[in-house]
């Protein structure tokens, strides 16, 4: 185990799914990559990976007396290991958020790279979570007041758990926009670096569409570049496995909300 | 700026501007809204501003002291404490002019931004915006200015401490606090090197 990283936002709908599974095929070329929709209550990575319909999800993971092994729930795609959550609330209700650290401690031990999709609230221990078992959290903003506001709000969640900022991504760029002096001005604030500037791209939603990442449906895409560029600026760092282990297992108390 | 005479619905002193663009927003007024300041009456200043809306969103704003217009001109009468708000409504084709000047602009969210530091409102409002109007809450001089405003920004930032730290012992999350969240002392307001 390398490191884990959340993929964060504050704020739903800037692409934190889409990030999570851009960045993750990336990395996937240089490193052993394991993906897991940790955004329990609002799960969408699924679609998003074409795991519809997939037996064993999380949510099995997640609840008091399982009998899935971590490993039933975990998908070999697009050259990642992919963890989908389920989307029914039932399931998300019956679901001890606190199994999170143990679930992501067993993965841990087994990949280099792990990425946590996060869910957009700050609302409940469950959504918290993955900020808090995450070293570095990448940041995705949408240029605009609410989003960048957010974005230092998930930061300052994430800081307080001592958990740092890797860096922050741009998404949805307009081409009227320049976000250089965005970009520049929110540096000053947010931790890392800006790791790349996105644009509004079609190929997104079509590949959400055919369930597909957007590296696999559109590898060519201005999108899909500026994903492998954020990805190739994201400094991986080298972490003792046992280390992380070790954390993740003192990390929460594992208690019911 | 010319402003048909609109129907005087309303004149009354509130303590922040928040609730005025909210009642705005729920009647679906469309007119405007002259804002008056009390403090800065008291400092000897005169200080007003009008924001026009169609349908309760609003769509111009305007600093009738400085002639200011747009988002500058907002700001000009965003001054903190009790304001008088005189709420008039005008017929939406007798607005359809003066709307038109483009300088006056702002995009939807921002008087509940700028005039009453309410974001929530902010949303509200830019959701209950057409399709259109909704685009211009990117109007990227407003997020350069957001940014700009490294007070603003460090007080989001100390409200968001103050609430992870308090959630965590909700949570029982306390242990996992770095150190220098769980000690509040450290925590200087500023620090941004993290
Ligand atoms: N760069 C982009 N260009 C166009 N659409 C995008 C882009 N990024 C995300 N989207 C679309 O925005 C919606 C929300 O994206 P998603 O990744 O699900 O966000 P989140 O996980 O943060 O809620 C999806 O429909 C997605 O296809
Ligand atoms: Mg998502």
């Amino acid at each position: 185990m390398v490191e884990a990283f959340a993929v964060a936002s504050g704020k739903g709908g800037t692409g934190k799914t889409t990030s999570t599974l851009a960045l993750g095929m990336a990395l996937a070329e240089d490193y052993d990559v394991t993906v897991i929709d940790a955004d329990t209550g609002m799960a969408n990575l699924l679609f998003h990976a074409g795991l519809d319909d997939a037996d064993v999800t999380l949510h099995d993971l997640l609840v008091d007396e399982r009998d899935a092994a971590v490993s039933d729930a975990v998908y070999e795609r697009f050259g990642m290991s992919v963890v989908p959550c389920g989307t029914s609330l039932a399931a998300f209700e019956a679901a001890d958020p606190g199994r999170l650290r143990d679930v992501v401690a067993e993965l841990a031990a087994d990949t280099d790279v792990l990425l946590l999709d996060s869910p957009a609230a700050l609302g409940s221990k469950s959504a918290v979570l993955p900020v808090v078992l995450a070293d570095r959290i990448v940041v995705v903003l949408q240029p605009t007041v609410p989003s960048l506001s957010d974005g230092l709000k998930v930061q300052e969640y994430a800081h307080s758990y001592g958990t740092d900022t890797a860096g922050v991504v741009f998404n949805r760029v307009r081409p009227d926009e320049n976000v250089d002096k965005i970009a520049e001005q929110a540096g000053r604030y947010f931790g890392g670096q800006t790791l790349a500037s996105v644009p509004e791209s079609d190929a997104v939603r079509a590949a959400r569409r055919e369930g597909k990442p957007l590296l696999a449906h559109a590898p060519e895409d201005p999108a899909a570049d500026a994903f492998r560029e954020a990805a190739a600026r994201l400094d991986v760092r080298d972490g003792d496995g046992r280390d992380v282990a070790e954390r993740f297992k003192s990390a929460v108390v594992p208690e019911r909300i | 700026m010319r402003i048909p005479r609109g129907e005087l619905r309303r004149s009354r002193v509130v303590d922040d501007a928040a609730a005025v663009l909210r009642a705005v927003l729920d009647e679906e007024l469309t007119g405007y809204v002259v804002f008056e300041p009390q403090d800065a009456l008291l400092l000897g200043e005169t200080t007003s501003g009008v924001v026009t809306f169609e349908d309760g969103i609003p769509v111009l704003a305007y600093d009738t002291e400085r002639e200011v217009g747009g988002r500058d001109g907002l700001e000009g009468f965003a001054v903190t404490g009790p304001t008088r708000a005189a709420v008039h409504a005008v017929d939406a084709a007798a607005l359809a002019d003066a709307h038109e000047v483009e300088a006056f602009r702002i995009p939807p969210g921002e008087p509940a931004r700028v005039l009453a530091g309410d974001e929530r409102l902010a949303e509200r409002t830019v959701d209950a915006a057409p399709a259109a109007r909704r685009e211009e809450g990117r109007d990227q001089s407003a997020v350069e200015a957001f940014l700009a405003d490294a007070d603003a920004i460090e007080e989001i930032r100390s409200e968001a401490r103050e609430e992870a730290r308090a959630r965590a012992s909700e949570w029982g999350l306390d242990d996992v606090l770095a150190d220098d969240a769980r000690d509040s002392a450290a925590i200087e307001p500023g620090t941004d090197s993290r």
